[in-house]
């Protein structure tokens, strides 16, 4: 890549070849190869988004969008091809619209969790959001993963909260999908009255769910809209411990299919020690020892019209689900009380991000699946640890219940010693043992990664197939992100 | 076109002579076309040897289900669907049924509500597919348009069979998107004017709580259909008010507080077309509640899953109504016709005796997305009636629009109808010019667009040139271009 074009493309003050700054870029946490990238732009408007795309597509060279701040953990915004420009978009930090009524929010993708939910807040709005995103993690990063968000009767559509996003395409047009497409421009329908709220369309496609999952292979982002929520006037949270997984599946799926609660996770006593403990490894111990393997966390909430009775009717409707199961809802658990899990939970992870306290690096394994394989699955991870030489009860579960119950998210993390060779190759090993093995017990990766997403893609060849078809259509030089996903 | 003795026999060897037809006499039934044949597989591997003979002998082919309408090109292959019926899951614990493509609504619902749940019902009704991407007067609690898909299985247009999302990885209907971008972008729709190119054979649907009971308690006969009860926890009820503004201030709140199981705003027309059993009936009753009503309204059923869960909903409900100036029609609140519109609502669909009944056809415009911004739209668009409904051209429904809100009011589906004798070709031509001029003024006002088959070049490039991207797709979805647009409601 010639630097003097780049330059001249996009502007000098935009544009960074300083080693050191290239090579933060060049690894993350993961296990993702080593690979620095040529050259660093950081874009502030749309147009030098279009200026960049011409100049990648003009020139052949790669580009790896980049939204959110470090540690990177995926592995999907470290270069798999030399000659690479990162695009780095956390300098577009427009908050762009709250709009209360329509309950819906935009922003550029450099507005982080900590930045947006303040402005959400002051509007009476809040957003649902991942469990405990790091405070650098972009919002629109998040929502272009499909990561699983903590609210699961809220997420309709495994798509939300995505409303609509304004779209560069690896060709370098521009395009608005949902009902931002048109008629006009977003200006013309503010003016008539219209916000970028309705996902679908226009026409047959919905081609925001295109872009989600793409780990920057097709596009570059540079605003998206996205579903809000009515901020509660009153929450009540509680928690549930229990060594039976089932009898707590049970218990989550009424309280979904009822759509009696707002935040709704399973967590193993491992992760919630790692989140609640202080970083004293003596302190991590003694709370994992408190508290029960499994910890369901759910909050009931009330809204502008008397909420006490609304919570009230809630508490006790619940209260006679818990009693049929033989299960009681309560409000601490191993000394962490449900109230400070709701404070914690409801905001973006404090530094040191909590993957990271234990040992200093996490590898997350992490599929979609369904209630009748859920504990088989946990059981084979068990296992599989253990033969690796990795403690069982110190791998992390975080259970999400996900698309108002039809499926659950589940995560495994693993937390390693970056510095120690031998903890990280086991950890590396045991990651590709155990994502082949939960493959073969039914385990579905929507949202593969680095070294396995080969053989994860690989099972489903048909599908392949069409996804090739669309990024020859939207990316037909392949300048965007080669090398992830199946590109 | 008509196919050869050799072709046919060809397509006849996939399914066998007794589900294969092109008999002169036969083929009228199905619409106005002259089909080149009619073909009705049983199951995905016949599906996808017929499309890959389609795409052998270069023959366009379109599939239909139930087939509420249709628009086809002469000379194409109809697959006509109605052998796969078949419900294949229904999954308690995950909240979702896996159906065939003539698996009707009103089938998959009564086995749902034997379990203690329910489906988005479309308003094209129950008598057609469920499995069907559209908009119906539930969507307030369950969802609408193309989100309540989990994995489909599809036979692409070249004959590949495509499995989406869990499907494809892990044999699972459980979702439909991944791994990676999802197929979930172009895997949206069986309804024109765009569809999916190919066959959808089977597919997942979202299914929710249905707090009701597991079946209603049904007395009478056709026509006069009435509930020997109320179910528990469950209220029907028409609200009107003083001015659309306030309507819509009643209905954000109903969606903010998540009360509603069905809300349908509509006018006394739809009311008065669902309490009666014909036109006659439908005229008197449409003006005895227009003298009842103050001004626009809507209808909502409140569903209890417990008693103090019932009661919070009515309290709340009051609240708001009362806030907004709204005031119950009376009639409505007698428990018999209550029963009937409850049932009518949640059974069948509250927009079906209004369709077809009163003037033998209607011209609808459809609108799915914000709905404060369409009822905007369609105040004017119900305006634009009254010459015609004056000139005596239209049915008098009072210059009225319906639609509500989806998702707790996150989204919002709003239409306008015309309804009018087909065989008055005055009244055709002025409905049409109506509709004409209602959509142009959508489109320059930046409402909305209406989108159709063969539409101006100038719509699809104020939509982002979206109809630039869809072509590309479909002419590497269909090397052979043998899956035509224009498709059928299923």
């Amino acid at each position: 890549m010639e630097q003097a074009a780049l330059v001249n493309a996009i502007g000098s003050g935009r544009v960074s070849h300083d080693p050191a700054e290239l090579e933060s870029y060049s690894s993350d946490v993961s296990f993702a190869n080593r690979v620095r990238p040529a050259s660093l732009v950081k874009p502030r408007t749309t147009d030098e988004v279009h200026r960049i795309l011409k100049f990648a597509n003009e020139t052949k060279t790669p580009l790896v969008p980049v939204s959110s701040g470090a540690p990177h953990f995926r592995g999907d915004t470290v270069p798999s091809v030399g000659g690479a420009l990162i695009v780095d978009m956390s300098g577009m930090k427009k908050i762009l619209m709250v709009d209360r009524d329509r309950r819906v929010a935009m922003c550029e993708p450099g507005v982080t969790f900590g930045e947006l939910i303040p402005a959400a807040q002051k509007a009476g709005l809040r957003l649902n959001m991942p469990l405990l995103p790091r405070a650098s993690k972009s919002v629109i990063g998040s929502i272009l993963e499909r990561e699983p968000v903590v609210m699961p009767k809220y997420q309709w559509d495994i798509s939300d909260p995505l409303a609509c996003a304004e779209i560069i395409f690896g060709t370098g047009d521009e395009f608005r999908t949902g009902q931002a497409a048109g008629p006009g421009t977003v200006a013309e329908q503010r003016a008539v009255g219209g916000v970028q709220k309705a996902p679908y369309g226009p026409g047959t496609a919905s081609l925001h769910r295109l872009i989600q999952g793409a780990q920057g292979t097709l596009g570059i982002v540079t605003w998206v809209s996205m579903r809000c929520e009515i901020l509660p006037s009153l929450e009540e949270p509680f928690v549930v411990g229990s060594c039976d997984l089932d009898q707590l599946l049970e218990l989550t799926h009424w309280l979904i299919r009822q759509r009696m609660v707002n935040e709704c996770f399973i967590l193993n006593n491992a992760n919630l020690a790692t989140i609640f403990a202080n970083p004293a490894a003596a302190d991590y111990r003694s709370l994992k020892a408190a508290l029960p393997t499994w910890t369901l966390f759910y909050t009931v909430a009330g809204g502008e019209y008397f909420p006490e009775e609304r919570v009230g009717s809630q508490i006790k409707d619940i209260t006679e689900i818990a009693q049929r199961l033989g299960i009681e809802a309560v409000r601490t658990v191993g000394g962490i009380s449900a109230n400070e899990i709701m404070k914690t939970v409801q905001q973006p992870c404090a530094n040191p991000y909590w993957k990271l306290r234990p040992r200093g690096a996490s590898q997350d394994i992490f599929f979609m699946t369904i209630r009748e394989k859920l504990e088989g699955q946990i059981a084979g991870m068990a296992a599989q640890a253990d033969r690796s030489g990795y403690a069982a009860a110190d791998v992390g579960v975080y259970i999400q219940p996900a698309v108002q119950g039809t499926s659950f998210h589940c995560e495994f993390n693993l937390f390693y010693d970056p510095g120690n060779a031998k903890e990280r190759n086991r950890v590396r090993e045991l990651t590709s043992s155990a994502t082949k093995s939960l493959l073969a017990g039914g385990a579905f990766f929507s949202r593969p990664y680095g070294d396995d997403a080969r053989m994860i893609l690989n099972r489903d060849a048909a599908s392949v197939e069409v996804l090739h078809t669309f990024k020859k259509i939207f990316d037909p030089n392949n300048v965007m992100n080669p090398g992830k996903v199946c590109f | 076109m008509t196919l050869s003795k050799e072709v046919y026999a060809e397509f006849e060897d996939v399914v066998g002579p007794e589900f294969i037809c092109n008999d002169p006499a036969i083929m009228p039934s199905y619409y106005a076309t002259e089909f080149a044949a009619v073909i009705l597989p049983e199951n995905t591997a016949q599906v996808q040897a017929i499309v890959k003979l389609c795409n052998k002998h270069k023959v366009s082919f379109r599939p239909v289900c139930t087939g509420w309408t249709g628009k086809f090109q002469a000379g194409v292959v109809l697959l006509d669907l109605r052998r796969m019926n078949r419900i294949i899951e229904i999954n308690e614990k995950n909240m979702y049924a896996v159906v065939e493509p003539y698996v009707i609504t009103a089938q998959l619902q009564a086995e749902l509500m034997k379990r203690g749940l329910h489906l988005n019902v479309k308003g094209a009704g129950t008598n057609c597919s469920a499995m069907l991407r559209g908009h119906g007067h539930l969507d307030q609690s369950t969802g609408g348009d193309d989100r309540n898909h989990l994995a489909i299985e599809w036979v692409t247009p070249a004959g590949n069979i495509v499995r989406s999302g869990s499907l494809g990885s892990s044999d699972e209907w459980f979702c439909g998107d991944g791994p990676g971008p999802s197929l979930r972008s172009i895997l949206t729709s069986a309804t024109p004017p765009g569809v999916t190119p190919g066959v959808f054979t089977r597919a997942a649907m979202k299914i929710y709580h249905w707090p009701g009971p597991t079946k209603f308690p049904i007395v009478g006969n056709s026509p006069n259909y009435a509930l020997s009860e109320i179910p528990a926890n469950f209220m029907t009820r028409y609200y009107s008010f003083p001015t659309m503004e306030k309507m819509w201030q009643a209905e954000l709140k109903i969606g903010e507080s998540e009360i509603s199981f069905e809300l349908m705003g509509f006018n006394v027309a739809m009311v008065a077309a669902n309490i009666t059993t014909s036109n006659e009936e439908e005229e008197a009753a449409f003006k005895r509640l227009s003298k009842e009503v103050q001004g626009p309204g809507f209808l909502i059923i409140l569903a209890g899953n417990s008693a103090a869960d019932f009661e919070y909903k009515k309290r709340v409900l009051n609240h708001i109504v009362n806030a907004a100036g709204g005031k119950s029609l009376a009639s409505l609140e007698d428990p018999r016709t209550e029963g009937i519109l409850m049932c009518q609502c949640i059974r069948i669909s509250a927009s079906i005796r209004e369709t077809f009944r009163p003037g033998g056809a209607f011209s609808s415009i459809p609108v799915m997305g914000q709905r404060d911004l369409t009822i905007k739209w369609a105040i004017g668009a119900g305006k634009a009636k009254e010459p015609l409904i004056e000139k005596g051209l239209i049915v008098d429904d009072g210059g009225a629009s319906f639609g509500w809100g989806v998702e707790q009011g996150h989204l919002g589906k709003t239409e306008i109808f015309c309804k009018f004798d087909p065989q008055n070709a005055v009244a055709k031509q002025a409905v049409q010019a109506w509709h004409d001029e209602q959509s142009a003024r959508a489109f320059k006002e930046r409402y909305f667009a209406l989108l159709s088959p063969g539409q101006p070049e100038e719509i699809g490039k104020a939509l982002s040139n979206y109809h630039v991207w869809w072509n590309k797709l479909q002419k590497e979805l269909d090397p052979n271009r043998v899956s035509p647009e224009g498709g059928a409601l299923v």
